[in-house]
């Protein structure tokens, strides 16, 4: 069982800010999060053949990506590092290689630790690879066993020394592939807000549990498998794949689903990817990492300051290793990171944080309406319609879109947030088909079923319970 | 917070997306292209506004004075050719497009049933998404507008070993064959296709596509073309489908993507 959110950790939206979560955390070698300073983390990908060899491989990770990293840390004057390792699948397939990498981060983050006294922490974001095909759950995909993987990765990187352990979960992707190409909340709604929910809940409860018995943080999830993939298709101002409406509104959905790691026992800070992380953070109180501007080496969103407002540790989302004029890859990234977090971290010391949170903020208000509504003053209120109607994982999802679309349409009727004549048709009719569906979760789920039997043919019940 | 209602935003941010606006809708650009035949212009328009309820019994009753492949190609190609056009303009997006092609596809269905043998495609191309990679939504993008195009998708799915891979090509003997993949780590795969694909003696293209992929990568091995977004992958299987090698694919990659 867990313990769902049905009120609020923030009574006002103003008291949210950059650095400060109500429920702050340590681990690592010194790292303090949500307690007053701004962590910056670096992500990063090996370069391609590297994953020939368990040797070859660790040394890409440990002896160049983390040590490049933590030196350039030490070199220009930051106080703490996070590194976040998200593993590729071979990590998960290849018998050692998920370990090996694991132990020698921990090691080579021990080692600069006691050299230079800098706070070290290293996050394992394992990969879920279960197929909807397959089936979800343990027992049920005979060809690959990937639920079966996706625990032993977990127990993998614990027993080895990961400090933070986190996921992007694909629970509900079938459907969050289906509504993103054919612009369908409802099916959105089913898959991420409701199967991604139960998805959830089963395996975070599992993750919980392994990071108990290793003392290992439970960071949290993203809905990168579904919002994600909508913002990215949604993409810049002259992108014209999916509406930036359609990804808003589906960003506040998948806030409902992601805060269920939290109820499970997960203590942030959650997975920078997750865009919804300011809506999480008003209701749970728990520390959010975010990725926006200094994120530019993976993908370019339209909220590049904007994400900043009230994160507690800033990402750049991964780069791929290789030289730069400047230094490595990581190295390079890492700069501009590290020293946003200053900043940041300036104003907090200055008494001056929330300033900079407004600054942040505007800057990116009316550039599209996914902004507009992640937004901390608009994100809160999305985040208190999920509280409202908390005990449900269908009503609360469903609550959060139909916030967020009438928040961009009246911002939208004020002057302050302009939309086309699409985005605005889009969210219009976005609010009639949420409107239109049923109250009562079980006859959802049998309205769902029966309109998506033919179009999401690898959905299977089971692999949610059913 | 302080007080923002005054803000002049155009100051800080320049909304192109509405700047750029097309004011055309699609009835004014569709009257220009639409068939004139009324049978045809029905066929057409049913695609071209999405009306799947409509097809079925659209394409019986044409099937009653045209012939199956004026059908097709006069009628539900056409309507899907004014489709891309209004993808193009910005007036149509993605799930316009989904629909459109599914509308589409139950037409040509129907009415390929009619024609002794089967319809001919343009060719056959492979698809898939590398190993060890379950991110598919692209190349399921690219796989309908190749299908639009007129192409026949031999559709492997995602996560699919290299020795599938050349097992399908093989088999199928595709115009090309094309993998995408997200990860660094996982686009090796397609490198490890190629190779596998020259030492059975098979010289046909092998496009790699996807997040992590970009044109150096996919130029780095022998066979590898690239294709940056799904919308390119029609006009380059054009050109192989014209006989162009993988090599000549490359020299002229920017020209080709460019829409010429």
């Amino acid at each position: 069982m867990t313990t769902k959110y049905t009120k609020m950790a923030y009574d006002n939206a103003d008291d949210m800010v950059f650095g400060h979560a109500k429920k702050p955390i340590s681990y690592g070698l010194g790292i303090k999060v949500g307690a007053g300073r701004v962590i910056p983390e670096i992500n990063y990908a090996p370069r391609p053949g590297t994953e020939k060899s368990v040797e070859r491989i660790t040394k890409e990770y440990v002896d160049y990506i983390s040590k490049d990293a933590i030196t350039r840390a030490v070199t220009l004057g930051f106080p703490d590092l996070q590194l976040e390792t998200e593993w590729v699948s071979q990590m998960g397939t290849v018998k050692g290689m998920g370990a090996s990498i694991v132990a020698g981060q921990k090691a080579i983050t021990e080692k600069m630790h006691d050299e230079y006294g800098i706070n070290l922490a290293v996050r394992h974001t394992i990969p879920d690879q279960r197929e909807a095909e397959q089936g979800l759950r343990l027992g049920m995909d005979s060809k690959f066993s990937y639920p079966e993987k996706f625990i032993e990765c977990c127990e993998t990187a614990c027993e080895n020394g990961t400090d933070v352990l986190c996921v992007e979960s694909v629970g509900g992707k079938e459907f969050a592939d289906y509504a993103v190409l054919n612009g369908d909340i409802t099916a959105f709604l089913f898959g991420v807000g409701y199967l991604g929910s139960i998805d959830m809940e089963k395996i975070w409860t599992e993750m919980v549990s392994i990071c108990k018995k290793n003392k290992t943080i439970a960071g949290g999830d993203t809905n990168c498998s579904g919002a994600n993939v909508s913002m990215f298709m949604a993409g810049g101002l002259l992108d014209n794949d999916v509406q930036r409406t359609f990804s808003a509104v589906t960003r506040a959905i998948s806030a409902a689903r992601t805060m269920v790691a939290m109820e499970c026992g997960a203590t942030g800070p959650d997975k920078d990817c997750g865009y919804e992380g300011p809506i999480i953070k008003s209701i749970t109180g728990k520390p959010a990492a975010q990725e926006g501007k200094n994120c530019q080496c993976a993908h370019a969103d339209i909220q590049g300051n904007l994400m900043a407002q009230c994160a507690d540790v800033w990402s750049n989302e991964s780069v791929e290793y290789h030289p730069e004029f400047g230094g490595s890859s990581v190295q390079c990234w890492l700069g501009p990171l590290g020293y946003e977090c200053s900043l940041m971290n300036t104003a907090i010391v200055t008494g001056q944080a929330k300033i900079l949170r407004d600054l942040y903020m505007t800057s990116d208000r009316t550039r599209g309406p996914e902004g507009y509504i992640l937004a901390y003053d608009n994100a809160w209120k999305i985040g208190k319609k999920i509280a409202e109607n908390g005990n449900d994982y269908y009503l609360r999802a469903k609550a959060a879109g139909l916030a967020a679309a009438n928040i961009i349409i009246e911002g939208n009727s004020k002057k302050e947030l302009p939309l086309t004549r699409k985005q605005l048709d889009v969210v219009k009719k976005i609010v009639k088909d949420l409107e239109a569906l049923p109250d009562d979760t079980d006859k959802f789920y049998e309205y769902c079923e029966k309109k998506y039997k033919d179009e999401v043919p690898n959905f299977k019940p089971k692999s949610y319970g059913f | 917070m302080f007080d923002i209602s005054k803000i002049d935003y155009s100051f800080i941010l320049k909304r192109y997306d509405i700047a750029a606006e097309n004011n055309d809708t699609p009835e004014a650009i569709a009257s220009k292209m639409l068939p004139k035949d009324p049978v045809l212009n029905k066929l057409a328009s049913v695609v071209l506004y999405m009306k799947l309820k409509e097809i079925i019994p659209t394409v019986n009753e044409a099937l009653k004075t045209k012939k199956p492949l004026e059908i097709i190609n006069n009628g539900l190609v056409a309507g899907m050719e004014i489709v891309s056009v209004l993808y193009a303009k910005h007036i149509y997006y993605l799930p316009e497009i989904m629909m459109a092609a599914k509308v589409m596809e139950v037409g040509i269905s129907i009415a390929e049933k009619q024609i002794p043998g089967g319809r001919e495609t343009k060719g056959k191309v492979v698809m898939h998404a590398a190993e060890g990679d379950p991110h598919d939504i692209g190349k399921n993008i690219a796989a309908v507008m190749m299908r639009s195009s007129g192409f026949t998708v031999v559709d492997l799915g995602k996560d699919v070993a290299v020795d599938e891979v050349v097992a399908a090509v093989k088999k199928e003997k595709p115009l090309f064959v094309s993998g995408t993949a997200l990860m660094t780590t996982t686009m090796t795969a397609m490198k490890d296709g190629a190779a596998k694909l020259q030492a059975e003696g098979i010289d046909i293209p092998y496009m790699a596509a996807g997040g992590a992929v970009n044109r150096d990568f996919a130029e780095s091995f022998d066979l590898g073309i690239y294709s940056e977004k799904a919308p390119q992958t029609p006009p380059i299987a054009e050109k192989i489908l014209k006989g162009y090698d993988w090599k000549k694919v490359r020299e002229e990659w920017d020209s080709i993507v460019g829409g010429q």
